[in-house]
């Protein structure tokens, strides 16, 4: 093998492994093509959640589920003072790359269980951008008391990934 | 500022095409249906009633010559603001002295209920579009509409055998094969006269249809709905009627929504570009509004929703089509369901077929296109509904004005859920609207149905 064959074959190699990685990035790291700025999100933090979706917003910057968490037991959700469910939002991928993943307006309507991880906003508002797996616990079926929908059987995984460690 | 020649040119641009237009009228609009010469299955149907012939119901200021600044405005209504119909018996409660309108369900089918306004006249009443007809009492004196008119029932429903948009377009798909189809068009045969500028339908003359909501009863536009969205439908009524606080989407520059398309008052000028294999169709009042025909292609079938791309719904959804011989066959799917003002609601589930078929003179002449369109929604719609109307051609691309992008930047922001004009400067308490949960009825919920009863929504937090 020469040398200018050689040369060809290891850039062929280093363009492949660049469109894996960027294949991959973008499947796991839906931020890193942003159009808006991740730095309000604590990126040192995350937190994992059960929650209750109430709306999943398909919108241009970044696919946004509203959900509400539940209560330890998990019986019900958070509630504020007056009673009322306490929402937050979840920042995902792009709304076509989500829906590929089969995250979508359709395959998560209201009242969908599901746990994910995410860092939080850096100011303490409810808010954070995902990470790592995401659960879908079967309809109506929420995990037993502390537990998340990774531990309910028929749940169902995306990205492949578990639930962060919080830290 | 413009100049003296600016403005002359603008004048003896607005001046040619006016009289273009009305010199087009006579034989423009004669026939209301797509020219074909068989009977087709699927388009092309008779109307049993031209809304061009059928009269306004009002109450309203508007005459049948439409817009513009030639069109005399006069009273068309049963009784002006204040005043009762001759040989009318008033409900005892009706829409503007209601305290609860969900309590009076019953009477939604009466007419009279809404004072035999049509949905387009409920929402002028308080001076909506510039004249108002709700008296010095208001909303008790609201003025009537004519209780005798209604553009009938029938002819709004689709003529058509088909119970969803698939299955009309497969029928069309099929039939066309039969004769010989589809047509494979190159860049030498595809009909590249449609090509170029087609006049706003709305405002253009003898372009009735009864989706502008001018000639119709409500009752007779609630028949066509499900409980749940006739339930929408008068909730809006009512804040159109009642408390005039309207929730025009475009209002806060929210998205227009697909039915919008055939609102009377939105997208202007129409641009429409032929090529073999995507036919685009562009207009804009205050979002932009872009239809691209996908020729020859297929819709991905898998999932709840036909649709070409990913599973997320778009604002004015995908489009698939063909040609048979000259005219084009369309079915749009996967469309963001919302509300379009004075007109149902509509979900995600709706779908059209849309025929677009050119429209000729008595010299063979192209004039402009002829679109059919039948809406399927199960959601919404308790049987589909056809509109038809026609696209008026201007001229080609090398003149007249050029389609202007739309970026709509917010002046107008709810203030104690009324839409309200705001100023730089000024400083407000704003609440995010959760935009796929109704929220121009969340504003009329939180300020103005507080002492009603409204329907409460199903428990999703409870696991008890």
């Amino acid at each position: 093998m020469n040398s200018s064959s050689s040369r060809l074959i290891s850039a062929g190699s280093v363009i492949i492994n660049s469109l894996m990685a960027t294949a991959v990035l973008l499947i796991t790291i839906p931020t890193s093509q942003a159009h808006h700025s991740f730095a309000m999100y604590n990126m040192g933090k995350i937190t994992t959640f059960t929650g209750v979706v109430t709306r999943v917003d398909p919108n241009p910057n970044h696919l946004q589920v509203f959900f509400a968490p539940m209560n330890e037991d998990r019986k019900n959700v958070e509630r504020d003072e007056d009673g009322d469910p306490v929402l937050w939002a979840v920042e995902m991928g792009g709304s076509a790359m989500m829906a590929r993943e089969g995250i979508s307006v359709n395959s998560f309507p209201r009242g969908t269980v599901f746990s994910i991880s995410m860092h939080p906003l850096r100011n303490g508002e409810n808010a954070g951008a995902m990470e790592g797996g995401l659960f879908q616990c079967p309809e109506k079926t929420p995990p037993a008391p502390g537990m998340h929908c990774d531990s309910v059987e028929g749940s169902k995984q995306f990205f492949g990934k578990p639930l962060e460690a919080e830290k | 500022m413009l100049n003296s020649q600016d403005r002359f040119s603008v004048l003896f641009t607005a001046v040619r095409t006016v009289t273009f237009a009305l010199s087009m009228v006579s034989s423009s609009f004669a026939q209301e249906t797509a020219q074909i010469d068989f009977v087709s299955i699927g388009r092309g149907a008779p109307l049993l009633v031209d809304a061009n012939q059928a009269q306004l119901t009002g109450s309203t200021m508007r005459t049948m010559a439409g817009f513009g600044p030639g069109s005399p405005r006069e009273f068309t209504g049963g009784a002006p603001a204040g005043e009762t119909p001759p040989g009318i018996e008033p409900l005892p409660v009706d829409i503007f002295t209601s305290k609860d309108f969900y309590q009076d369900r019953e009477l939604w089918s009466d007419p009279r209920y809404f004072r035999c306004n049509s949905p387009a006249a409920l929402e002028d009443l308080w001076g909506a579009n510039r004249s108002s007809l709700i008296g010095d009492n208001p909303p008790v004196t609201a003025a009537w509409g004519l209780c005798d008119r209604d553009y009938p029932r029938a002819a709004i429903v689709s003529p058509y055998q088909f119970k969803t948009a698939q299955e009309h377009y497969k029928a069309l798909l099929e039939e066309t094969t039969s004769r010989g189809g589809p047509t494979k068009h190159t860049y030498e045969t595809v009909p590249g006269e449609w090509t170029g500028r087609y006049m706003h339908p709305g405002r253009t003359p003898g372009n009735w249809y009864w989706y502008r909501m001018r000639h119709n009863q409500m009752p007779t536009i609630l028949s066509l709905l499900t409980p749940e969205y006739q339930t929408r439908m008068v909730q809006e009524a009512y804040h159109h009627a009642n408390t005039n606080a309207a929730q025009w989407p475009s209002s806060y520059c929210w998205p227009e929504g697909f039915m919008r398309r055939w609102h009377e008052a939105a997208v202007w000028d129409h641009y429409i570009m032929v090529t073999p294999k995507a036919v685009q169709i562009l207009a804009g009042v205050v979002r932009n509004f872009i239809t691209t025909v996908h020729i020859g292609r297929e819709f991905n079938l898998e999932g709840r929703i036909p649709r070409l791309g990913a599973d997320v719904p778009r604002w004015y959804g995908e489009t698939i089509g063909f040609w048979d011989e000259d005219a084009l066959i369309t079915w749009t799917s996967n469309i963001q369901g919302w509300k379009n003002h004075a007109a149902p609601e509509f979900s995600n589930a709706m779908q059209t077929v849309e025929i677009y078929s050119p429209n000729y003179d008595e010299n063979g002449q192209f004039k402009g296109l002829n679109h059919e369109a039948i809406f399927y929604d199960p959601e919404s719609l308790v049987e589909p509904v056809r509109i038809v109307r026609n696209y008026l051609k201007l001229s080609d691309f090398d003149e007249g004005e050029p389609y202007t992008f739309v970026e709509c930047v917010q002046s107008i922001f709810p203030q104690e859920g009324r839409a309200t004009s705001m100023s730089p400067g000024q400083v407000i308490e704003y609440e995010i609207p959760d935009m796929y949960g109704r929220p121009w009825a969340h504003l009329w919920e939180e300020y103005f149905e507080k002492e009603m009863e409204v329907p409460v929504e199903e428990d999703i937090f409870s696991f008890e």
